[in-house]
């Protein structure tokens, strides 16, 4: 479905996309990255918005950017908001049905089914400056699926949604995964992704730091070099137990916020030891942050290992 | 596969972009500027020019229609049309830019081409009625001694305008969408109403050296005439409509060209 060779987007001086290269079958995948981290440029350059600087992008074989025909065959539900106020959805989503090149009958069902789909029917008519920020994220994703795409693509597709509103995307998305359409769902929240694929493919600084399922990349991560941090009143009585321990690299004392960095070669392995001591020790520690808990971290061991710092 | 392989494409789907998606984009960008801030711009550029033709017909009476026709074809050919296509073809892209739905239209698979053309048809159908509404006041101001053939030649004349300077300004906001208004001011200034009053090659370059000389063929006003053969030179009426022609259809043609294939920025990264 989607294949990138060595893909790269340079935006001047500044790098958007670096040398990106996989090949991903049909199938739902989460793509995952912090704000910046190239997730939009990598949108863009699949659905011909953007040309790569370097390497070459293909969509069902296809490079999206010269044969935009490839994009009836695509949905995008991108993260900006849409803003024509005195505009109704149905008019709206009509409109852009109609742009694909359907009939002006076919454009009319399609645009209601897809509204009904997103749970609109009742506002299809309102104009959309009476509609809340949720409403507009919903008409976004009827107008990305009213054609009917094989693959649809989402940004950031919770932004400004309630929790009803979530849970009323997450089943429709995970209705479209189960008739086995294909979806790229890009966010920076990952158990609102989890709950809709298990594949998913981690980006950060214009790279694609690792992909796989949820399992995958939490073995990726267990073996990757991390900082992780203790806080408590007894971190202090940890330290020469920790110094003594090979898989520790680096140690960080703070006395007055009672923290202690610890720099771990192989995380799995301490962890183990690290529960025990604290037990045995009867040792008051009331957090323990690692990379899991926090995603730039996260981000950033695997951009160390990305780049060769970390063996 | 084949790229352009339509074996996938969902049925019922037309390959080729027709006349009638255009006009739905016409459509919709009628819908769209039916708001009170346009209504209100479309009546102060059909109510200026009104005003100062209502200004000067109480001060002078009509003796002669030269100058009458002189003032009204400055007022709406060249200054009202130019300054309705500025608000309304310039921006076509520049608006969906900045208001971030240009990504919408730009998924389509000919919407990039097909939204620019329907844009140039509303902006152009847009200043176009407000023309023809203050012409039609100002023609009625005037009385007697304007009459049809007076209407006729300067509604000619003002759709030749809107054709011509909104292709003009589609080309200009396709390739200067960042800066789109400061860009065509200029270029108006300069060009369209600097370079068309000089008396050398250069101004058969610009719109107005066109419709000026069509204005000098397509009546018998003495002062129309005295300013061709001072500053327009003297060119038979095909000239200078297979010029407009020209002109409209590469501009137009560059504008397709240029917003089809250009990389414009759509949306920051996680919509921030």
């Amino acid at each position: 479905m989607i294949q990138l060779t060595h893909v790269s987007k340079l935006y001047g001086r500044v790098i958007g996309v670096n040398d990106m290269h996989c090949r991903l079958p049909a199938g739902p995948y989460g793509l995952i990255g912090p704000n910046g981290s190239g997730k939009t440029t990598l949108i863009n350059l699949l659905t011909g918005q953007l040309r790569p600087t370097m390497g070459q992008v293909r969509v069902f074989g296809t490079d999206p950017a010269k044969h935009r025909g490839v994009l009836r065959r695509i949905g995008l539900c991108p993260a900006t908001d849409v803003l024509y106020p005195n505009v109704t959805a149905k008019d709206w989503v009509r409109f852009l049905v109609r742009l694909h090149g359907f009939s002006v009958q076919d454009a009319h069902s399609r645009s209601e089914t897809a509204l009904e789909r997103v749970g609109l029917k009742d506002s299809m008519d309102r104009p959309m400056g009476d509609y809340s920020l949720g409403m507009r994220q919903r008409a976004k994703l009827a107008q990305a699926i009213a054609h009917d795409p094989e693959l649809l693509i989402l940004d950031e597709p919770y932004n400004g949604l309630d929790p009803l509103g979530r849970y009323e995307m997450t089943e429709l998305l995970k209705a479209w995964t189960a008739q086995g359409r294909s979806l790229l769902f890009a966010g920076h929240v990952l158990h609102e992704i989890e709950s809709i694929t298990r594949s998913f493919l981690l980006i950060h600084g214009g790279r694609l730091l690792a992909s796989g399922t949820a399992d995958e990349i939490d073995s990726i991560v267990a073996e990757t070099p991390q900082e992780v941090e203790l806080i408590g009143p007894d971190v202090g009585r940890l330290v020469s137990r920790l110094a003594e321990h090979p898989s520790v690299s680096r140690l960080n004392l703070r006395v007055d916020t009672h923290s202690l960095k610890i720099g771990v070669k192989d995380p799995a392995s301490l962890f183990g030891r690290l529960t025990t001591w604290i037990a045995d020790d009867g040792l008051r520690i009331d957090q323990f942050n690692t990379a899991d808990g926090d995603l730039s971290a996260m981000f950033a061991a695997l951009l160390r290992r990305h780049r060769g710092e970390l063996s | 596969m084949n790229p352009v392989d339509t074996a996938k494409i969902p049925g019922g789907v037309s390959r080729f972009l027709s006349a009638g998606t255009m006009l739905d984009v016409v459509r919709f960008e009628l819908t769209r500027s039916m708001t009170a801030s346009r209504i209100a711009i479309w009546c102060v550029l059909v109510l200026f020019p009104v005003m100062i033709i209502g200004l000067l017909r109480v001060q002078i009476t009509v003796e002669q229609i030269d100058p009458w026709g002189l003032a009204t074809y400055f007022l709406i050919p060249e200054v009202l049309c130019l300054l309705g296509l500025l608000l309304w073809a310039t921006p076509a892209v520049s608006t969906e830019l900045e208001g971030q739905t240009w990504i919408h239209l730009a998924m389509r698979p000919g919407g990039r081409t097909t939204v620019l053309l329907g844009k140039y048809v509303t902006a152009v159908a847009w200043t176009f009625s407000a023309a023809v509404v203050s012409l039609t006041v100002c023609t009625i101001l005037i009385g007697n001694a304007a009459g049809v053939s007076f209407w006729l030649v300067l509604a000619g004349l003002a759709l030749l305008s809107c054709v011509a300077h909104g292709a003009l300004y589609v080309l200009i906001g396709v390739l200067f969408y960042r800066r789109t208004m400061v860009a065509a001011v200029i270029y108006t200034l300069v060009v369209e109403f600097g370079l068309s009053f000089v008396p050398a090659v250069v101004n058969r370059l610009t719109i107005n050296y066109r419709l000026r000389g069509l204005l000098a063929e397509g009546t018998d006003w003495r002062g129309v005439r005295s300013l061709a053969e001072a500053t327009l030179g003297i060119e038979p009426m095909h000239h200078h409509l297979i010029a407009l022609t020209l002109v409209t259809t590469t501009f137009l043609a560059a504008a397709a060209w240029r917003v089809r294939a250009a990389e414009f920025p759509t949306q920051a990264d996680g919509g921030a």
